[in-house]
């Protein structure tokens, strides 16, 4: 971006949107942590005022969790996650899409489309894309039509086979070689070791704000841990890293303190399906005025994007690659693998962990993996008695009354069924 | 005497009603809900107390539901429409042997709810921010065919030759298509007919989605078009329950609740 456009950026309709959400994240609700400032102001600088935030070495952006961070960080260069949650870039990319396709691929396609967009696309050097849903896997000719150099990380359709891992491990293999030749630097195991030392500091913390959320009553809500988590897709990890610990600290003193971020009796929400990106964070902010409140997740914007951590304990170069990959591919739970026992068996673990009285379950139209699942999950959850609230919906403001309406008939049938419990 | 009141605030019509301490039905009393609905959901409740001579003092509960619930701020509480509508038809279904499935077509949305044996919801669905298979698409249909609202029902039985297929479910398309059928000179008979089959298909659809249990209950509105009724009977394969006023049925639960709320609070300061 250069001076005019910063001058003006501000004016952006996306920097509105942006903003406009910060306001309700902040000012709908009482008591929110103070470590929170720090997220507030993060999103308030790069979405709503422009600003760049530095990185070293090359920019790769990423469309997808599936891309290994530590193998980007390891050649010296920065990864950014580029999967875009703006209504506006949402409507520039329809362009490039059929008209029932998911906001998600639009909004990104949108952005990396636009010119000063955020966060800064104008300098990203590589853009990998592993090639998971049909929509995705498509977009990246449209990404190199742009202009942008693009990597296909090519990932199997199935994640249980032994032919899958090879085939994964070699698309892996690969993206390391391009690495190789984009930065010019050597991938060394001292290397390698020092960037997944890094990425685990950063999985620690969150695992301990992940654990703290098991409070009952809740200590944090909902819509502030995906901010958080949203915040991990383009600041500096080290500072991230730094900014979550604070939270959990102060997170921990109001544990002991007996401090109640919500109604003692507000039923606790697992939210699961596309994933909530800011600005769009509707569905999160519905439940939590609704007087709900988001405990735990199972998305790729948060909880599936941090949680499983790598442990590598081999010896040579080459087989921490692989076991690297290995990690990018067996526990991940997204649905566009042909089997995905794993997901029901997370979010009922989930459930029982965090004490879950309902489950929201967001699909993006046109998201047809997710609508799909439907209703697998569903009859999981209802096996266990836990109830389910679908919801069809895509990055546009106006279904928010009728989602309201059902955001607190669902709550107020959890809590009439508490009740008649007792 | 104490009464309770209920209080649904639609898009298209606000819906009154009023219970004693008995929770037997005083009245009800229905208003288009207009630009101003704030000032027409307060005239709508003064206009029902009037109507029965009641004070205001005497209503000791007010529940408001519907889209304008919380911006009605005379209302003591508020409730989803989901969970007042459950809450009136299990009350109101009692007279029909009890119902465990709702299915309701309002203004701007259609719905259907199942219900457990205690009247609490247990599943529900709703259509997806689009008009059609609700009332707004009745509206526009008639206006099409420049026939009144309330002639729908009689033109249903109508026609002689077998009802049209309306292939748009979208509000907007289904106008087109409507205009193109009566230029290609299709009766209006046929046209009605097969505009209620199309939304009765759309609501059946979404009803199995919550499961059909028991016997089923169908109101708002559109509830009292005799046509669409018989389109709805056929196509879900069984009877209906139709309420004797289906338009106040969620108003009926939004005071049902009032009362019950009013009395678990005084028990609580007693």
């Amino acid at each position: 971006m250069n001076s005019s456009e910063a001058d003006t950026y501000y004016l952006s309709r996306q920097a509105r949107e942006a903003e406009a959400t910060l306001e309700q994240l902040q000012d709908d609700f009482p008591d929110n942590p103070q470590a929170m400032q720090y997220f507030y102001d993060l999103f308030h600088r790069v979405y709503g005022q422009g600003e760049i935030i530095k990185h070293s070495g090359k920019l790769v952006g990423t469309t997808c969790i599936h891309a290994p961070e530590e193998l980007i960080y390891a050649f010296g260069a920065t990864p950014v996650r580029l999967c875009n949650g703006s209504y506006h870039y949402d409507q520039i990319g329809a362009d490039f899409m059929p008209a029932k396709s998911c906001s998600l691929v639009k909004a990104t396609l949108g952005s990396l489309q636009a010119k000063a967009a955020v966060p800064n696309t104008q300098s990203l050097d590589l853009i990998v894309n592993p090639t998971t849903c049909d929509q995705k896997t498509k977009a990246s000719a449209m990404m190199s039509a742009m202009g942008y150099k693009v990597e296909d990380l090519e990932l199997p359709p199935a994640k249980e086979s032994e032919e899958a891992r090879l085939y994964w491990q070699r698309s892996v293999r690969r993206l390391a070689t391009r690495l190789r030749e984009l930065t010019g630097n050597k991938l060394t195991r001292k290397k390698l070791q020092h960037a997944m030392a890094r990425t685990s500091r950063a999985q620690t913390a969150f695992r301990t704000l992940h654990q703290l959320r098991k409070s009952a009553p809740t200590i944090l809500l909902g819509k502030d841990a995906f901010l958080v988590t949203n915040a991990y897709f383009f600041d500096d990890i080290e500072r991230w890293t730094a900014a979550v610990e604070q939270l959990n600290n102060e997170l921990l003193q109001r544990q002991q303190d007996g401090f109640q971020a919500a109604q003692k009796r507000a039923p606790r929400i697992l939210f699961t399906g596309s994933p909530p990106i800011f600005p769009n964070l509707k569905l999160p902010i519905l439940i939590e005025t609704s007087g709900g409140v988001v405990v735990a997740d199972e998305t790729c914007s948060a909880n599936r994007m941090l949680y499983d951590m790598t442990a590598v304990d081999e010896w040579r170069l080459n087989d921490m690659v692989d076991s690297l990959a290995d990690r990018y591919l067996k526990p991940c739970t997204c649905p566009i693998f042909t089997r995905n026992d794993d997901r029901q068996r997370r979010l009922l673990q989930l459930a029982t962990d965090f004490k879950v009285d309902g489950v929201v379950y967001q699909a993006f139209s046109g998201c047809q993996v997710y609508e799909m699942e439907y209703r697998s999950i569903a009859d999981a959850l209802a096996e266990r008695g836990l109830p389910m609230l679908y919801v069809e919906t895509d990055y546009s403001p106006d279904d928010m009354g009728q989602l309201s309406t059902r955001i607190e008939a669902f709550l107020e049938s959890i809590k009439t069924r508490k009740r008649q419990a007792l | 005497m104490n009464y309770y009141a209920g209080i649904d605030i639609g898009s298209t019509a606000i819906k009154a009603a009023l219970i004693d301490d008995e929770g037997k039905i005083v009245g009800t009393h229905i208003a288009p809900t207009g630009s101003s609905f704030h000032k027409n959901a307060l005239d709508t409740f003064m206009n029902l107390l009037n109507q029965h001579g009641i004070e205001r003092q005497a209503v000791k509960f007010i529940t408001a539901t519907g889209y304008g619930r919380k911006l009605f701020k005379e209302a003591d509480d508020s409730i989803s429409e989901i969970t007042a509508n459950a809450i009136g038809a299990y009350e109101a279904g009692k007279a029909f042997g009890g119902v465990r499935t709702i299915i309701n077509i309002g203004g701007q949305d259609s719905k259907a709810i199942q219900i457990d044996v205690q009247g609490n919801v247990s599943n529900f669905a709703m259509n997806d921010k689009c008009a059609a298979g609700t009332g707004r698409f009745l509206d526009v249909a008639a206006r099409n065919l420049e026939i009144d609202l309330e002639e729908l029902g009689d033109y249903h039985f109508a026609g002689r030759n077998a009802p049209l297929t309306i292939n748009s479910t979208c509000a907007v398309f289904a106008e087109s298509e409507i205009i193109g059928l009566l230029a290609k000179g299709h009766g209006k008979q046929e046209i009605v007919s097969g505009i209620h089959y199309s939304i009765a298909r759309r609501t059946v659809r979404l009803a199995k989605r919550v499961g059909i249990e028991d016997r089923v209950y169908f109101d708002g509105g559109p509830a009292l078009n005799k046509g669409l009724v018989a389109a709805m009977q056929d196509e879900l394969g069984r009877e209906l329950v139709i309420p004797e006023h289906p338009q106040t049925t969620t108003a009926f639960g939004a005071a049902i609740l009032a009362r019950s709320l009013f009395l678990a609070e005084s028990k609580e300061e007693a």
